[in-house]
């Protein structure tokens, strides 16, 4: 067994101090597989005079020269012939190209094992069947986002009682079906069976504020879930407290906050973030991640803000050991009230934007000061 | 949030508004009121020196910050609107005075009757000041605001009524958004003209949205740039660098880049090596970009050089700003925020800027020889830039000038001849 599948089959999910350095080690394994098998990412790193084989401890994985997701929307990187490449996923294109990512077996199977450890840890698995309702693409075969993807696979946590998609495919493209999505709500309360709801922290937050105007009120049965992914995307300018979020989900759908789940992850680096019961993200023992100053790169201590670099050994067939994403984050390392022990990502907004939405405590000032 | 005729309401009586428009709307025109130039620059005058005193800092100052101007250039911009430059500017643009031709008919100008204003969202005060030139001219108008729009639109036109109420019936403004095209088409058809600004994507948007009985007149994206020479001095490259850190390369008349008027790979290194530190000393002087984009530059440099081997470019950057140094000669967008371009182009090459039409706005020419000013400025004005200046003054701002070659005004105006009965 490699270290990488060593380090997906790692039990404490959270355990980031006693994981470091099988952690170190995977990524080893991954960059120098990499670096063999697409001349593409050998290029980068040859640019850098970066040798993997050098890996032997964190230090050196955080030079691993990293990735912009830019990169990797004009590149088309693979590291395995175009047979072992099972699934294709590509980013959602908020601002147009797509990154292309492909999973071969390998990455299927070590992915498999973080789903089920992470599903574990946070209590999302169940064998009672549920109805789940999307708001997102009625996945097909020429949408090949991950997040329609990644919608319709998180509808395996739990044995599916019915579908329902917010965006259905039609014969002129993808429409919105508001009405389908009522009655399907309308029928899930009246159910003995829980429901979940899948989708944009966006879209639920517009359709749940659209029922309240609308004085449509239900009262889901118990253990039912609010699940969101993919992030707020363009609408950092709409951006809720998270309180008020909260409290719109338990008026309207009488859902408690301790079963409104979030999730974050990227096409570039499909690592499961689920955040805990005090709703922070913590970072998983697949992944690290290193926030660097953008006039330098270096990485910042614990609680700066800077460019959000994102590390994993876990994709096989394309080289994203290590990407910078358009984020800017803070990693929390203060102790979390749920009890994980790992530190905890918080996105504060996307790089290029000129008035940074904030949360986070005292980055505001930071931002605008610089360094001063 | 509206404005219908002079009242403010919340967006939620948008739907009710809207179907009662093809009623109100064309009220003054079957009346027979016109609306006097006089009374709008009454009101803008008023509304210019108020905003000077300091009445509206509430909503001034944050657009001071965010367009990182010094008070003084935010007065001139506001000095722009006071009676003295708008008596001037229509003196310039509209022929107002009825000339008879001929003993035997008349020649007016009439307003063109209702324009739509489709305003970007980039510069705050556009909106408002795109229908202060519909007033100007006559017209009622009818502004979409801009996805975001901050309510300084609806500020600024309401305190206009206040100060002159018979303009009410002349301004409606809707909170359409850009994906409503059932409304906007509404709307474009009960107007004489689409006046938009923005993108291509924007520009054909509004194309496809019209009727063909409805004229589009466009105030698109253009793309301005400097035409250097290797004599030009120290000091035109140092004003060329504050100008551009001063816009941050974010208005149309912004210098995106350079064209150095030779066929030289080296004196092409040589002036982006002298610029380099123009720039670098400028961004210094004037205090970077915000975080969030100093952050934006960060990864857009770190690619550039990522991708260097396959483009060929060379990147020279430092402190959050950049030259890069490429072969080709095509005129593009940079990536903004004090990132500049830097490419050959002889000036027996410049006819092929021709391709670029309507794209093309500003350039400065920066050269220490008067003639050769003078002579490279024919030829842009020939392949068709429409303002040539020095090196400092790309974005300067001259009442009655023209907008992209074209004179506003004129644009959303119309002659009338009418015959004289013998």
């Amino acid at each position: 067994m490699g270290f990488t599948t060593r380090l997906f089959s790692y039990k404490d999910i959270y355990d980031t101090e006693g994981s470091q350095e099988l952690f170190v080690q995977a990524m080893k394994e991954n960059c120098i597989h990499h670096y063999g098998n697409c001349e593409g990412y050998r290029e980068i790193l040859d640019k850098f005079s970066f040798d993997p084989k050098a890996i032997s401890s964190f230090d050196d994985v955080v030079k691993i020269p990293f990735i912009p997701t830019l990169y990797l929307k004009h590149h088309d990187l693979q590291s395995v012939p175009k047979r072992k490449q099972l699934i294709k996923a590509t980013s959602s294109g908020t601002s147009g190209r797509m990154s292309r990512v492909s999973l071969d077996m390998k990455t299927i199977t070590d992915g498999a094992r973080m789903v089920i450890n992470v599903g574990r840890y946070h209590k999302l698995w169940s064998i009672k069947p549920v109805n789940y309702i999307i708001f997102g693409y009625q996945p097909t075969k020429s949408n090949q986002t991950a997040v329609s993807k990644t919608a319709l696979g998180f509808t395996f946590f739990a044995p599916a009682a019915g579908r329902t998609f917010a965006l259905e495919n039609t014969s002129s493209g993808y429409k919105l079906s508001w009405d389908r999505v009522l009655k399907a709500m309308e029928k899930a309360s009246k159910s003995k069976l829980p429901m979940r709801t899948i989708g944009f922290p966006a879209y639920t937050y517009f359709l749940l504020r659209d029922m309240k105007a609308k004085g449509i009120k239900y009262k889901m049965p118990k253990g039912s879930m609010v699940t969101l992914g993919g992030g707020w995307k363009q609408f950092y300018t709409e951006k809720v407290e998270k309180e008020d979020f909260y409290s719109l989900v338990k008026e309207v759908l009488d859902i408690d906050e301790d079963h409104i789940v979030e999730f974050f992850g990227a096409v570039e680096h499909p690592i499961l973030y689920t955040d805990c019961k005090c709703h922070h993200f913590h970072v998983p023992v697949y992944s690290r991640v290193v926030i660097r100053d953008p006039d330098t790169f270096l990485p910042l201590p614990d609680g700066q803000p800077g460019l959000v670099n994102l590390m994993t050994p876990m994709m096989h067939a394309t080289p994203v050991t290590s990407i910078m994403t358009d984020d800017l984050g803070v990693l929390h390392s203060e102790e979390c009230p749920c009890g994980a022990k790992s530190p905890w990502l918080e996105i504060i907004g996307r790089v290029g934007i000129g008035d940074i939405v904030t949360c986070a405590a005292g980055a505001d000032e930071y931002l605008k000061g610089g360094k001063s | 949030m509206i404005l219908y005729r002079g009242e403010v309401y919340d967006n939620s009586s948008q739907d009710e508004l809207l179907d009662k428009l093809p009623t109100d709307l064309y009220t003054p025109i079957s009346e027979g009121r016109k609306l006097d130039v006089s009374t709008v620059i009454d009101a803008c005058d008023q509304l210019a020196r108020r905003v000077m005193a300091g009445d509206f800092s509430e909503i001034t100052d944050p657009f001071i910050e965010a367009f990182n101007i010094s008070s003084e250039q935010f007065n001139d911009m506001a000095r722009m609107f006071t009676r003295e430059k708008l008596e001037y500017k229509c003196s310039i643009e509209l022929t107002d005075d009825t000339k008879v031709i001929d003993g035997s008919f008349t020649r007016e100008r009439y307003p063109l009757g209702v324009l739509l204003h489709i305003a970007a969202g980039n510069v705050d005060v556009l909106p408002a000041y795109s229908v202060v030139e519909g007033l100007l001219a006559g017209n009622i108008n009818i502004l979409k605001l801009p996805m975001g729009d901050s309510g300084l639109s609806v500020r600024l036109l309401t305190e206009l009524i206040k100060a002159q109420p018979s303009i009410s019936d002349f301004v409606y403004v809707f909170d359409v958004p850009s994906t409503d095209t059932e409304n906007i088409k509404r709307l474009a058809d009960l107007s004489d003209a689409v006046v938009v600004w923005g993108g291509d994507m924007a520009v054909r948007a509004a194309r496809t949205m019209a009727n063909t009985n409805t004229k589009i007149i466009s105030w698109g994206h253009k793309l301005s740039f400097a035409y250097v020479y290797p004599d030009c001095s120290d000091e035109d490259l140092r004003l060329l660098a504050e100008s551009i850190c001063v816009t941050n390369q974010l208005l149309c008349s912004s210098c995106q880049g350079i064209f150095v008027a030779t066929d030289s790979k080296e004196e092409q290194t040589s002036v982006a090596g002298r610029f380099f530190s123009c720039l670098k000393e400028a961004n210094s002087r004037l205090g970077s970009v915000s975080y969030g984009m100093r952050a934006k530059n960060a990864i857009t440099i770190y690619n550039e050089r990522l991708e260097s081997d396959d483009t060929g470019h060379e990147i020279i950057s430092e402190d959050g700003v950049s030259v890069i140094i490429s072969d080709d000669s095509s005129l593009e967008l940079s990536y903004l925020y004090r990132n500049v371009w830097v490419k050959r182009l002889p000036f027996d090459k410049t006819g092929e800027l021709k391709k670029y039409k309507d794209y093309l706005q500003t350039a400065a020419v920066l050269t220490s020889d008067k003639e050769t000013f003078a002579r490279t400025a024919r030829r842009l004005g020939d392949v068709g830039v429409v303002r040539i200046t020095s090196a400092g003054k790309m974005s300067r701002m001259n009442s009655g000038e023209a907008h992209d070659g074209m004179y506003a005004l004129r644009a959303y105006s119309r002659i009338v001849e009418t015959e004289i009965l013998g």
